[in-house]
């Protein structure tokens, strides 16, 4: 794979948990990729699948989405449709041969600093394995 | 299963006459059917308050102009307070129960009758040409033709579903119509119209099954054939290139009844600088833009829902394969939650629920600490 290429990566956190998670980096002084795009939504819930499959088709190389765990969702059950969401967009994807890998789910809780940095590099990492989307390449999108 | 016989060579006269018997009987105050238009050239959907004016409807015509879930979602939508009859076909009762299901169409006042479908001759076909299309669809109902439209010779919905009385013409010996009651409702309704003795049911449910098999094999093959053509990112440009972006299978779509539609809503009117920006990211920018986000963003929106009923298909003015691609991805999202949409108007849409212990896969699996160098902490 070329050495230089560097993905785009959005990564979608609530307001809550997911952001957070990043706070909580910072306060480590932890660092996570520089290419990565932290996007704020209310809450993963919140978050209809067409904002992912836009990003995917208008230049992102790759959507992460962390909300918070099982049971501490602020709005109840937003975690758990953010998932059923999350997998549905991925089934869209598969069956497209779109490239559902190129979404990830994560739960991340608002103390884990190092949880949310670790998942952005090794997101990081997967998608400069898988290369640049190419639904970038094509201009008829 | 039970099954009254109707003595008919005709699942037209059959239905005709089991819709007056009920309506002489009142058991309904009107009834919602096809009928020829009299350029005879098409069929349109035709709400009729008296039985003798059934004379001239087509309970099952040869194709399917407009949805009837979508016909019956223009009368109901708010109610009927009057007792209203629906001649639908099996996908069109389904998609009426998946409307019903996400709060849509009220089904407290209407009665669903289904009808064995041999599927539908292509819109534009029979418009070109009736004389030919009818001719057509009298093989197809003899069982001699497979069905013109592409997406009808995978289904193997085609039979029995979720209505309340269903007419089975498959299998029977002629000169029979098998009327089965699928609901309280329907068993009520038959038992106050004083039908016959038990058909030949058990004939019928032979060859319904005998015939999903082999549909249901068509159904693999046919998208696995897809795949090969429109999967894949350069594929998928090919197939949705033609695209003119007039949005015509959204607007015959029965399931989708947004009012304010995202697509063409002002998210999407975007600036000029943010087209140029897509230009100079991609080289050029399509205008009008996001063709692929319409397609794919509809089936995040409706694929748990699509019945593959084939309006979008018939609807579309290029000849884009709408119908079978909404097909493959919803015959993925709906296994993802074993949904199977308009099977059972008590099954909830995925979307409006969820299980605490589900997709636990979903979560990558994480190891601590695999943050590669120079990530991490300040030394």
């Amino acid at each position: 794979m070329d050495e230089e290429f560097e993905p785009k990566l959005l990564y979608i956190l609530c307001s809550w948990c997911g952001s957070g998670g990043s706070e909580s980096a910072r306060a480590h002084g932890l660092k996570y990729p520089a290419n990565v795009l932290p996007y704020r939504v209310n809450c993963t819930g919140s978050l209809p699948p067409v904002h992912i499959l836009r990003a995917l088709l208008e230049g992102a190389d790759g959507v992460a989405v962390s909300g918070c765990y099982p049971g501490d969702c602020h709005y109840e059950g937003g975690n758990y449709h953010a998932r059923r969401r999350v997998a549905l967009t991925k089934a869209i994807l598969e069956a497209l041969d779109l490239g559902e890998d190129r979404l990830w789910f994560r739960f991340v809780a608002h103390g884990e600093g190092r949880r949310f940095v670790d998942t952005a590099a090794e997101f990081n990492d997967h998608l400069k394995e898988l290369g640049p989307n190419p639904l970038n390449e094509i201009t008829t999108t | 299963m039970k099954g009254i016989n109707l003595k008919s060579d005709d699942a037209n006269a059959a239905a005709r006459g089991l819709l007056a018997r009920g309506m002489e009987a009142g058991l309904w105050d009107a009834a919602l059917v096809p009928a020829r238009v009299p350029a005879g050239d098409s069929y349109a959907w035709l709400l009729l308050r008296d039985a003798a004016a059934l004379e001239r409807t087509t309970p099952l015509p040869p194709v399917m102009s407009v949805s009837g879930a979508r016909a019956l979602y223009k009368l109901a939508r708010h109610g009927t307070a009057r007792r209203v009859v629906a001649v639908l076909r099996p996908c069109e009762v389904r998609a009426a129960v998946e409307l019903y299901k996400r709060e849509q169409l009220p089904l407290d006042d209407i009665f669903l009758i289904s009808m064995d479908c041999p599927g539908a001759v292509p819109l534009k076909d029979y418009v070109e040409d009736p004389e030919a299309g009818e001719e057509l669809f009298g093989k197809m109902l003899a069982g001699v033709e497979e069905p013109g439209r592409e997406i009808c010779r995978s289904c193997d919905h085609f039979s029995h579903t979720a209505s309340d009385l269903h007419l089975g013409t498959l299998g029977v010996p002629e000169g029979n119509v098998v009327v089965v009651p699928a609901s309280a409702a329907g068993e009520a309704a038959a038992e106050k119209l004083g039908l016959g003795d038990a058909g030949p049911v058990a004939e019928w449910e032979a060859e319904v099954e005998k015939r999903n098999a082999s549909r249901r094999e068509a159904k693999e093959e046919a998208h696995r054939a897809l795949r090969e053509e429109a999967a894949g990112p350069e594929r998928l440009a090919a197939t949705l290139g033609r695209c003119i972006g007039c949005h015509g299978c959204r607007s015959v779509c029965p399931i989708c009844f947004c009012r304010q539609c995202y697509f063409e809503s002002e998210a999407l009117k975007v600036p000029a600088a943010n087209v140029f920006a897509r230009a100079e990211r991609k080289g050029a920018a399509r205008l009008p833009a996001d063709t692929f986000l319409f397609h794919l963003g509809r089936m995040a929106h409706i694929s748990l829902s699509c019945v593959s009923c084939g309006a979008c298909e018939d609807a579309c003015p290029v000849q884009i394969p709408v119908a079978q691609l909404f097909g493959l991805v919803a015959a993925n999202t709906q296994s993802l939650f074993d949904y199977e949409a308009g099977r059972d108007r008590a099954e909830a849409v995925p979307t409006t629920y969820y299980r605490e212990e589900e997709l636990a896969y979903l979560s990558e699996p994480y190891v601590e600490a695999r943050a590669p160098e120079g990530v991490g902490a300040d030394g």
